[in-house]
């Protein structure tokens, strides 16, 4: 009877899971299906031909490559950058008293209601002024716009979940501030970090809307918008090398995301995210 | 092609440094160019592979004749290039030359003050080399070019499947909209549907539609620009439509210039709409149909109305605030010079059609095999786009309507569309509203 | 703060003054790339601009009469909530159902785990491509697989006729974002003694009833954060409807996120599309009081 229960369970909880994973699936598997086999009517289930030619051609003939180094870039330093701003500014918000404190806050908050499309224009301006037009430093300092707000609420609640006698206890014996914020509620906080990190990450890399304003030049142009206007044109739509391009574009996320998965729930766990 | 040779710009420190020291290297602004080297900026929404390969062959051909130029291909797309040209112009970082932008486009920006006159560019090329007439469009303000064609484009012919029609007894191309919905009836079924028409919320769905209102006999505005739409031919171009919807794909809602193609090209539709792209789409991608493919002109309400072909018009100009203002003009005539814009106009033969009289001439153009083997297609597009209009001008008799842009990106007339097509609302309440919010972008700004 | 008792004024202030130091630079960027463009757009939206070149004429509150009085402003704001909703509450049911599953026993948890995550790691480009060519009325599994089974016998327009695509829309965003739903709840599940479970358990609870009693009010707070999250982004979502249905079929899904891109960039009016811009920060403001007031009120 309970193992009955059991199979049941996992039958029922697997389908939902694989379910829930078909899009993915049908994206590898149109990605291995030759062009002609594509269009047919009706479509084929399983590719009756497996072919890697698509994911050659993107490789060999197109910037691909090009694109995903600039994303990887992007987001890198986009992360970078709003990560320790955030982490210092969460640290600062949490725990230390001045005045406008509670305003800055709320004022975080605020900003994260800012639609992107607002600010387009005036940042294009801001990026021409500084020299930054058509370059990934003007889309990393956009992406800051949503992504800092974000990163700092979230740091802002990991670093209340630290307990505060530690930090004190050091504070006694004799350490300083910075001294205790490294030794003490740094590690502390790592997990929350991490998983900071791969929420800014995943924003960054998936962003759209900037990209597709501020820069025009291939040698700048991250994944998203390069691998759309690449192969969706008034005259055709790639189906078979946007599926490969797409299993390519998930592949390190995969990667990374298996190694860290762990990090993004605990993080969330030990902080215990509130409001 | 190799994508190293597509960037350039590409510094080789960023490639070979580790991960953290390509960020920090990457990420910094990278405008050095030496200070003798004049930089000369090419955005066009047209790169497929082909035609890359094309502007490769110009932008080197180029720089081989002046030393001092590095001209550099940056693309933009249909559905980005006005935030972008908007960002370029606020900023006033813009690019030298832009391409294959639509005519309508070109004289909003030429009456907002963008543009600079293109006069110039037209002498060098030679002004008597253009087919007759072809000018016309850009002569916003009386003496002054705001631009010229890179091209002529046909965009509403009728693509059929001779096999098809043999095989279900449609003895000829219709010429009527009767005829039209009769062959439709044959050639539908066992799959494969009659017609691949846009009733999405795009520009596909506006322009094509402007088609068919010229088609009854109606147009969107008199020739003094007051706007016309609210008519009886409007009316039975509606009608047109609404029958048509029975024969086309059930994802045509949402269908636009691609999507349309392909269910042509793969076979999914017996006819198709669209510009001759068609022929090297179907002999790459189809090769099964590529002898059973021919075009004729898209049928009218009756035979007394003539045909109205879409010319989008693709364009070349120069913003005003480009920088190297000279060596931009020898640039833009250089897009002519025969060897790079033939292998221009090769990259999808038929798709656009030479605006140089010369040009057609010249056996090296004529020297393709798809223009050889659909000769008399290629010829019944060049005839039709000769005589084209767009939105922007509608007739010979009519101004230039330099909102044109702003009138099909607002959708209007696709909702229009829609809404008496797929909602089944009433088309004079539709219209006069629609006649409204026409009015009202006109007179906007 | 318990370091209070052991520190001289002196040593309060030099703290504040280092607090004030470390959250310097935030400010720095924030007032250059939030605050400007926001006091910018605010200034926009008092004239009547012409986007490419941003010139135009000073309007005063003209364009938010416009807003006022035309149909399209309310429209759009009808949509996005709609959307909103629909969306959010898809999310919120289905992330913690599924993370109620992930949190069992179950064969391979871990590999499931990372199959259901992998949605929200997907760029919304890639989403919406794979989604459009599953939803293709002509090549598309999904049609083709409904068919196979019998339930429907022609192909469903699924983007482009209403209420279709709003349906369409709103899985496509369900799916796309549950999984940060899933994230947090799993997270919290772990943390949740277990020895409330056995004393319901002793009680005579079922598991719906532990469900309800137990798990439900352990997730709240968890649950109130991630609602607001959510929401915001949700409200302003641009790319996934955009690419999606572009707004279409009318205006049957023109968020208002898309009404501000289509007058900034297709009707050239970026004064008007700056004061819907605002209109729409001050709808998520108003939402957003009331929702922090209501929930900080029950908690």
């Amino acid at each position: 009877m309970k193992l009955l229960r059991t199979v049941a369970f996992n039958l029922f909880t697997w389908s939902l899971v694989l379910l829930i994973a078909f899009p993915l699936i049908w994206m590898v598997l149109t990605s291995l299906k030759p062009q002609t086999e594509l269009f047919r009517i009706p479509p084929t289930w399983l590719p009756q031909s497996v072919t890697f030619e698509h994911y050659w051609r993107l490789l060999t003939e197109t910037p691909f490559l090009i694109y995903f180094r600039n994303s990887v870039v992007l987001a890198t330093a986009t992360t970078l950058f709003v990560v320790t701003l955030g982490t210092v500014g969460a640290y600062s918000l949490v725990r230390f008293r001045y005045r406008g404190r509670e305003t800055l806050a709320l004022l975080v908050l605020f900003t994260y209601l800012l639609p992107s499309v607002v600010l387009i224009i005036p940042l294009y301006l801001a990026m021409v002024w500084l020299g930054l037009s058509n370059t990934l430093m003007s889309l990393v300092l956009a992406h800051t716009t949503f992504a800092l707000p974000y990163a700092l609420w979230l740091l802002r609640s990991f670093m209340e979940g630290v307990p505060e006698d530690l930090e004190s206890a050091a504070l006694v014996d004799g350490a300083t501030r910075m001294g205790a914020f490294k030794d003490i509620i740094l590690p502390q906080l790592l997990p929350g970090i991490i998983s900071t990190a791969l929420f800014t990450f995943i924003l960054s890399w998936n962003e759209y809307l900037y990209a597709l304003v501020l820069v025009n030049t291939d040698s700048v142009r991250p994944l998203t918008t390069g691998v759309m206007s690449m192969l969706i044109s008034a005259f055709n739509i790639e189906w078979s090398l946007l599926m490969a391009a797409s299993v390519m574009m998930s592949v390190p996320l995969i990667v990374v995301f298996a190694f860290l998965q762990s990090y993004l729930t605990r993080g969330f766990g030990a902080g215990g995210v509130k409001g | 092609m190799s994508p190293r040779r597509l960037t350039p710009a590409v510094p080789r420190r960023a490639v070979l440094g580790g991960l953290a020291a390509g960020a920090a290297v990457a990420a910094m602004p990278r405008r050095i160019v030496a200070q003798d080297k004049v930089t000369i900026r090419w955005w066009s929404p047209q790169s497929s592979p082909e035609q890359l390969a094309a502007y490769e062959t110009q932008m080197r051909n180029f720089e081989a004749l002046h030393e001092n130029v590095e001209v550099v291909f940056e693309k933009t797309s249909d559905e980005g290039y006005a935030p972008q040209l908007a960002a370029a112009f606020a900023s006033g970082e813009v690019p030298n030359v832009v391409t294959h932008l639509p005519s309508f486009a070109v004289s909003n920006y030429w009456r907002n003050g963008l543009l600079e006159p293109f006069n110039d560019v037209i002498e060098m090329i030679g002004p008597d080399k253009f087919y007759e007439g072809a000018n016309d469009i850009y002569e916003v303000d009386p003496g002054q070019y705001a631009g010229t064609g890179i091209g002529n484009s046909a965009a509403n012919m009728m693509w059929l499947r001779t096999d098809l029609m043999e095989e279900r007894g449609v003895e000829a191309p219709p010429r009527t909209w009767d005829e039209m919905l009769a062959a439709m009836e044959k050639l539908q079924g066992g799959g494969i549907y009659g017609a691949p028409l846009p009733y999405g919320r795009n520009s596909m769905t506006t322009l094509i539609f402007i088609g068919f209102i010229h088609g009854a006999g109606g147009m969107v505005f008199n020739p003094d620009l007051s706007v016309a739409i609210d008519s009886p031919e409007t009316r039975d171009a509606l009608e047109f439509y609404k029958a048509m919807r029975q024969y086309c794909p059930p994802g045509a809602t949402n269908y636009s210039w691609g999507d349309s193609l392909t269910a042509f090209v793969s076979g999914a539709c017996a006819t198709g709409i669209y510009t001759g792209r068609v022929l090297i789409n179907v002999n790459t991608q189809n090769p099964d149909i590529a002898d059973h493919v021919t075009c004729v002109r898209y049928p009218t309400k009756s035979a007394d109305i003539d045909f109205w072909t879409f010319n989008d018009f693709p364009s070349v100009f120069i913003p005003k605030a480009a920088p190297n203002m000279e060596e931009t003009k020898q640039f833009a005539a250089f897009l002519f010079d025969p060897e790079g814009y033939i292998q221009q106009l090769h990259a999808a033969p038929g798709h656009v059609l030479p605006v140089l009289q010369t040009i057609s001439a010249m056996p090296e153009y004529q020297n393709n095999p798809i223009i050889e083997k659909y000769s008399e297609e290629v010829d019944k597009m060049a005839a039709a786009a000769a005589n084209g209009f767009n939105l922007g001008w509608e007739s010979r008799e009519h101004q230039p309507n330099a909102k044109a842009g702003e009138i099909v990106n607002s959708n209007v007339i696709s909702e229009m569309v829609q809404r008496v097509v797929l909602n089944d609302e009433n088309a004079d309440t539709v219209l006069s509203e629609t006649a409204t919010r026409i009015e009202e972008i006109m007179n906007a700004n | 703060m318990t370091a209070k008792a052991h520190t001289a004024p002196a040593l309060e202030r030099g703290y504040a003054r280092l607090g004030v130091l470390l959250i310097a630079p935030v400010i720095v960027v924030f007032s250059l790339v939030i605050v400007y463009p926001l006091l910018a757009a605010i200034y926009l939206s008092l004239f009547q601009i012409y986007t490419p070149t941003l010139q135009g004429s000073f309007v005063g509150v003209d364009n938010y009469m416009d807003l006022l009085t035309r149909r399209a402003f309310w429209s759009s704001l009808w949509v996005t909530l709609v959307w909103t909703f629909g969306t959010l509450s898809l999310q919120i049911v289905c992330g913690v159902g599924v993370a109620l599953l992930l949190h069992q026993n179950l064969w391979f948890r871990s590999l499931a785990r990372s199959l259901v995550l992998f949605p929200y790691f997907l760029s919304t480009v890639v989403a919406v491509l794979v989604w459009r060519w599953l939803f293709n009325d002509l090549y598309g599994a999904l049609n083709h697989g409904l068919m196979q089974i019998g339930l429907i016998d022609m192909p469903v327009d699924w983007l482009g006729s209403m209420p279709n695509a709003m349906i369409g829309i709103i899985l496509v965003g369900a799916w796309k974002y549950f999984p940060f739903v899933v994230i947090a709840v799993l997270a919290r599940l772990q943390t949740i003694p277990e020895h409330l479970y056995e004393a319901a358990k002793i009680d005579g609870a079922g598991p719906i009833a532990r469900f309800w009693d137990v798990t439900l009010p352990q997730l709240r707070s968890v649950l109130t954060v991630i609602i607001l999250l959510r929401a915001i982004w949700d409200f302003k979502e641009f790319d996934l409807i955009y690419l999606l249905t572009g707004g279409g079929p009318v205006t049957s899904t023109q968020t208002l996120a898309l009404l501000v891109y289509q007058e900034a960039f297709a009707l050239n009016e970026m004064g008007r599309a700056a004061a819907y811009s605002v209109g729409m920060m001050l709808v998520m403001l108003v939402f957003m009081i009331v929702y922090v007031r209501h929930s900080g009120r029950e908690g």
